[in-house]
């Protein structure tokens, strides 16, 4: 094998142009060294890219939080940009795997891996996102959440032509907030056993509109469209958000896991998450609510 | 086709050829002959290989030894300086953290990390910097204060 430590985008690409559908990039490389492995995935040619700087980079550009593919997860979690602008991302981004494993790994990867549980690709769900692909020898395009997740640990990237360069994140507006809550077994080295995120804009303690990701239940980061579009001009109160709970149901079809719940389990603990999520944009928000029952 | 790397390990540069395929903790043990590094699951989920890597802890099952290029590395066997151990090697032994062995190079490598950034960690900050090392037999109670005697050793000089 042949393994090219990349200095600039443009090497990268030009590496992986050459190897001719038998290169892969390798960020963090976290899961890919596994799954080479155990033969899910092989290459002739690894196209490192921890070493470009710009693809490191944590910065904002106009409105957006720019996030660079190779930026390890510990580098987000303590980016003071981004713990400003989205503290739900921190939470997500600082509690995948274990310490070792963030300070290699990245959120683009955790992405790209498509794992339906994966805590940092929920927690940057519901931010809306754009993922920006390169190619060499074409202009970059950019892929929202609903069209990166193609299939179980599948992402719509054709990863021996391409890589994303960066993570584009619209910045909040002052009557906007973003949550990210999980229910889990142990802290470290665990997947959850659910996992909610959101991002909510509301006026006067009234829900301008609001985008809800949830998982395990189905392919990546699955929307509470129901819940998202009965909330949407309702007071964020306890019986509003305890009902778009219930009505996350409506979009979640989680299975039953050996190690990480029941579909009952599952079932049942879904719509608590779903408004703890909510409480927790509710309180960031400064609205009031009265908890009932 | 093996290739040329550069890097310092724990303090020594040196200039060496590897195979691309090969991952650091395979390197550190079946070339270099440190087998202070323990490998344990090859999955990132045991901790034992545990090294700091450009001053992180990483595990070096999972890092490609090709990326080792211009970085500086630490593996237990440079934590002693000669016959003296380091304050954490010789918390460890004071507060009995250690019983079959297997993960203490990994843990003691996790708690130098930590130590090395933060010199004065509170009890739940230790858990956090630990929590992808596992141990099977001690039990983590010890680890824990073996690893706050450590640290407050070095706030003090030694």
């Amino acid at each position: 094998m042949k393994y090219v430590l990349a200095k600039s985008i443009g090497e990268a690409l030009g590496a992986l142009a050459d190897a001719q559908g038998k290169g892969r990039v390798i960020s963090g490389g976290t899961d890919l060294t596994i799954d080479m492995e155990e033969g899910k995935i092989s290459a002739d040619v690894l196209i490192d890219v921890t070493q470009i700087p710009e693809m490191k980079e944590i910065r904002i550009e106009g409105d957006e939080l720019v996030i660079g593919a190779s930026a390890t997860l510990t580098e987000i979690t303590h980016n003071p940009l981004v713990r400003r602008y989205f503290l739900s991302l921190t939470k997500g981004t600082g509690c995948i795997g274990s310490l070792q494993i963030r300070n290699s790994a990245t959120l683009t990867g955790n992405v790209v891996s498509a794992q339906p549980a994966a805590d940092g690709g929920m927690a940057v769900a519901p931010l809306n996102p754009a993922y920006v692909i390169s190619r060499e020898g074409a202009e970059d395009k950019k892929l929202n959440t609903q069209e990166m997740y193609a299939g179980f640990g599948r992402t719509a990237i054709d990863p021996h032509n391409e890589m994303v360069k960066e993570i584009r994140i619209p910045l909040p507006k002052e009557n906007e907030a973003s949550s990210y809550v999980r229910l889990e077994l142990r802290k470290s080295l665990s997947l959850p056993m659910l996992n909610v995120a959101a991002m909510a804009g509301a006026t006067g303690g009234e829900v301008d509109w609001v985008r809800i990701t949830m998982g395990p239940v189905g392919v990546g980061p699955v929307r509470a469209r129901h819940a998202e579009e009965w909330l949407a001009g309702k007071k964020l109160n306890w019986k509003n958000m305890a009902e778009a709970g219930n009505m996350a149901l409506l979009d979640a079809k989680p299975r039953s896991n050996p190690l990480r719940g029941s579909r009952e389990y599952r079932e049942a603990t879904l719509p608590i998450l779903v408004r703890r999520a909510l409480e927790d944009i509710a309180t960031q928000l400064g609205v009031k609510y009265e908890k009932e029952g | 086709m093996r290739e040329k790397i550069s890097f310092t390990l724990n303090g020594v540069f040196m200039e060496t050829d590897v195979d691309p395929d090969v991952r650091l903790a395979d390197f550190l043990r079946d070339e270099l002959h440190l087998i202070g590094t323990k490998i344990g699951c090859k999955r990132g989920e045991c901790g034992a290989c545990t090294v700091i890597f450009n001053g992180k802890a990483v595990t070096s099952c999972l890092v490609p030894v090709m990326r080792a290029d211009g970085a500086v590395i630490e593996t237990i066997e440079g934590l002693a300086e000669g016959d003296k151990l380091h304050p954490i090697q010789e918390e460890f032994i004071n507060h009995g953290a250690v019983q079959c062995g297997f993960c203490t190079p990994g843990m003691i490598m996790s708690a130098k990390a930590l130590l090395d950034e933060n010199p004065n960690p509170t009890p739940t900050e230790v858990c956090e910097a630990l929590g992808g090392n596992i141990c099977r037999c001690t039990g983590y109670k010890k680890i824990q204060e073996a690893v706050l005697a450590a640290a407050e050793r070095m706030r003090k000089g030694w």
